[in-house]
């Protein structure tokens, strides 16, 4: 779990999640920001908005570097996320247009995926699995987790 | 009103080892207290491991961060510790940040916050770390005495036991109107004495109970707090009878030195000079206890373990097999930055572990170069605890001392501590013709008619072996430098065994 493809597993896997679970959700919201909102949500309860903020803009930066898509994505200093929505319309807009992707280019909607794993990717590196996947089950109560050394699969 | 009529306070593990001891068997249940000292000094760490100890899924614990130190980095290292178990977060163990209410609000809504998470959780703890850091100025609309006595207040009815943590410098303890709130004051110091960290605990108050007066050593540890009880946690211990067995050298005529033998659970100090057999008598008092079925400890702070046990087997004792059987301990102790009490923590889980009835420590002097400055000072207070603890369990100890040789004077200890052991073998060099040899004498022995005959003595392959009857054709011999009475040997053998004939 501690390498970015694992990281990216993950992630992907939680906005699958984000996409078939919350059916209520305004049709506007992308997976990416519900799952963003629901670690902010459980992240900010125990350390703090600055604590946050700070983590979600380190992230950001991370994530730029890996897909420029995402330079115009912004977070405030509440942490909230912006214009994330509309990077991952355009990102979508421009993959039907053109008809294919390129080789070796991210599929659409990966830019929150790139996002997402790298906020998990820093509570990792800072808490450690055994804490970020606490994290990850209080944020998600009804998905099912797993640790490196055991033998379930990851379900969320 | 009768003890049953009274409220019955249940007392909490804090899971601080030692500290159960010091407050009295345990935290009061739904005591608010406060934990005060200097950055740096334990705090967050013992409440820490009072949540871990005590939080449980149906009466959780609460760990409200305020300002100061990220949540995400406590939680970051804190989980070094091996009490932390992060299966309990968030089930058992919430932290919940309060540093925009802080920030945003004043001292009410802080107050207003935890109101609302406590009535949503109904938890068993509380923490609020760091308290101080609320106080931004005095443009809040609440102080924090009042804050603190409605938190008490609230908390109190809530059944929840709390702790309050606040960075206090010492002098800060004096006419705090903040403290007089708590039921429980817990002060961590944490001192450099020349190039050596001392940390001591002060339950400074404590309602309800009766805790152990006094500053105790704590260390910290990858295992998070252990606490070092100034009374050894032996303060439920009923004080032995004395008891009539002898303890056997190993050596017939040193044990007829002694009226037959040591008395058990006796402190016996065994001085000497360098190179005069200190450390060889004391193994083969060890060595003697094993083969009699008398399990035993050695505390050794100048040679390793394994060196001891190898200078052992040159005289022909076996100290490796008792130590696989589980009969023997051999303790290395030299960290230079040691309390006495963790010394005897120590000595005393190794007498629990092996069951000890004997125990050597060789020696005080470097014992003495084990401990921080700061504790050097306190020694001869520090060793009569010591002492007075292990002997009233039962277990005799032998110390061993280094003296300094002096030809004009005579000396039992250079750390004024004879007071304090119940019997004095002095080891000491004469120089007696041409050849600088050893004698011995029992200088005192308590409750017990012990020989007063100086006696030759040699160290070889087979330890200490006193040689022939007491030296009676030398006058002066305690000074080092005899003089020659005229008699033969063989006069003044004749001489002694007509007197021991008339006194028998």
């Amino acid at each position: 779990m501690t390498n970015s493809p694992e990281m990216r597993d993950l992630a992907r896997r939680l906005l699958t999640y984000e996409a078939v679970a919350d059916k209520n959700s305004r049709p506007m919201e992308s997976p990416t920001l519900r799952a963003y909102e629901k670690l902010r949500q459980c992240l900010v309860s125990f350390a703090g908005v600055a604590s946050f903020q700070s983590i979600a803009v380190r992230a950001l930066v991370l994530a730029q570097a890996e897909d420029p898509s995402l330079c115009a994505v912004q977070v405030t200093a509440d942490g909230e996320l912006q214009a994330l929505g509309d990077v991952e319309l355009l990102t979508k807009l421009d993959k039907d247009t053109v008809g294919s992707r390129q080789a070796g280019e991210d599929p659409p909607g990966e830019a929150g995926a790139i996002l997402i794993a790298r906020i998990l990717g820093l509570l990792l590196t800072f808490l450690g699995e055994a804490l970020t996947l606490s994290l990850l089950r209080n944020a998600w109560p009804d998905a099912t987790f797993d640790d490196r050394n055991s033998g379930n699969g990851r379900k969320a | 009103m009768t003890a049953e009529d009274k409220v019955k306070i249940n007392k909490l593990p804090t899971g601080v080892p030692g500290l159960d001891e010091i407050v009295g068997g345990g935290l009061p249940e739904f005591s608010f207290n406060i934990i005060a000292g200097a950055p740096g000094s334990g705090k967050t760490t013992l409440a820490h491991q009072f949540v871990f100890t005590n939080a449980t899924p149906e009466r959780p614990a609460l760990y409200f961060t305020v300002l100061g130190e990220s949540a995400i980095k406590m939680l970051r290292y804190q989980q070094q510790y091996t009490f932390f178990d992060p299966s309990l977060l968030p089930g058992s163990i919430r932290f919940i940040n309060l540093s925009q209410v802080v920030l945003e609000k004043d001292l009410g809504a802080v107050l207003e916050e935890i109101t609302k998470e406590v009535t949503k959780s109904s938890p068993a703890v509380v923490v609020v770390d760091s308290f101080r850091t609320m106080v931004r100025g005095p443009q809040d609309g609440m102080d924090l005495q009042a804050f603190i006595q409605r938190l008490a207040l609230f908390l109190a009815s809530w059944q929840a036991t709390t702790f309050l943590i606040g960075e206090y410098a010492e002098d800060e303890l004096r006419d705090n109107p903040i403290f007089t709130v708590a039921d429980g004051l817990f002060w961590l110091r944490q001192t450099t004495e020349r190039n050596s960290i001392v940390r001591k605990l002060q339950i400074v108050k404590l309602r309800g109970q009766a805790s152990v007066p006094g500053l105790h050593t704590f260390r910290i540890t990858n295992a998070g707090v252990q606490a070092f009880s100034r009374t050894f946690g032996l303060t439920a211990n009923r004080r032995s009878a004395l008891g009539l067995k002898r303890l056997s050298f190993g050596i017939p005529e040193m044990d007829k030195m002694l009226d037959g033998g040591v008395r058990e659970g006796d402190s016996v100090l065994v001085a000497g000079s360098s190179g005069t057999g200190k450390s060889v008598l004391a193994t083969q008092f060890i060595a003697e206890g094993i083969r009699q079925g008398e399990s035993g400890i050695v505390a050794v702070f100048e040679e390793r373990p394994q060196a001891y046990a190898e200078r052992a087997a040159t005289l022909g004792l076996d100290l490796e097999k008792p130590q696989r059987d589980g009969k023997l301990e051999i303790l290395y102790l030299r960290p230079l930055d040691l309390s006495v009490d963790e010394t005897m923590h120590s000595i005393l889980s190794a007498v629990k572990k092996v069951g000890a009835k004997r125990l050597v420590i060789d020696s005080l002097a470097g014992f003495e170069m084990a401990l921080s400055p700061g504790f050097r000072a306190d020694f001869r207070e520090s060793l009569y605890r010591m002492i007075f603890a292990l002997t009233g369990i039962g277990v005799t100890i032998l110390s061993t001392v280094e003296v300094d040789e002096s030809f004009i004077e005579f000396p039992f200890s250079t750390y004024s501590i004879s007071f304090l052991t119940d019997d004095i073998i002095r080891l000491r060099y004469v120089s007696i013709d041409g050849q600088l040899r050893k004698i011995m004498t029992v200088i005192k022995m308590r409750g017990g008619n012990h020989a007063k005959d100086i006696r030759e003595y040699e160290i070889t392959s087979d330890g200490v072996v006193i040689l022939g009857k007491r030296l009676t054709n030398y006058q002066g011999l305690i000074g080092g430098l005899p003089v020659h009475t005229g008699r033969s040997a063989a006069q003044e053998d004749a001489l002694h065994d007509s007197e021991v004939e008339r006194n028998s």
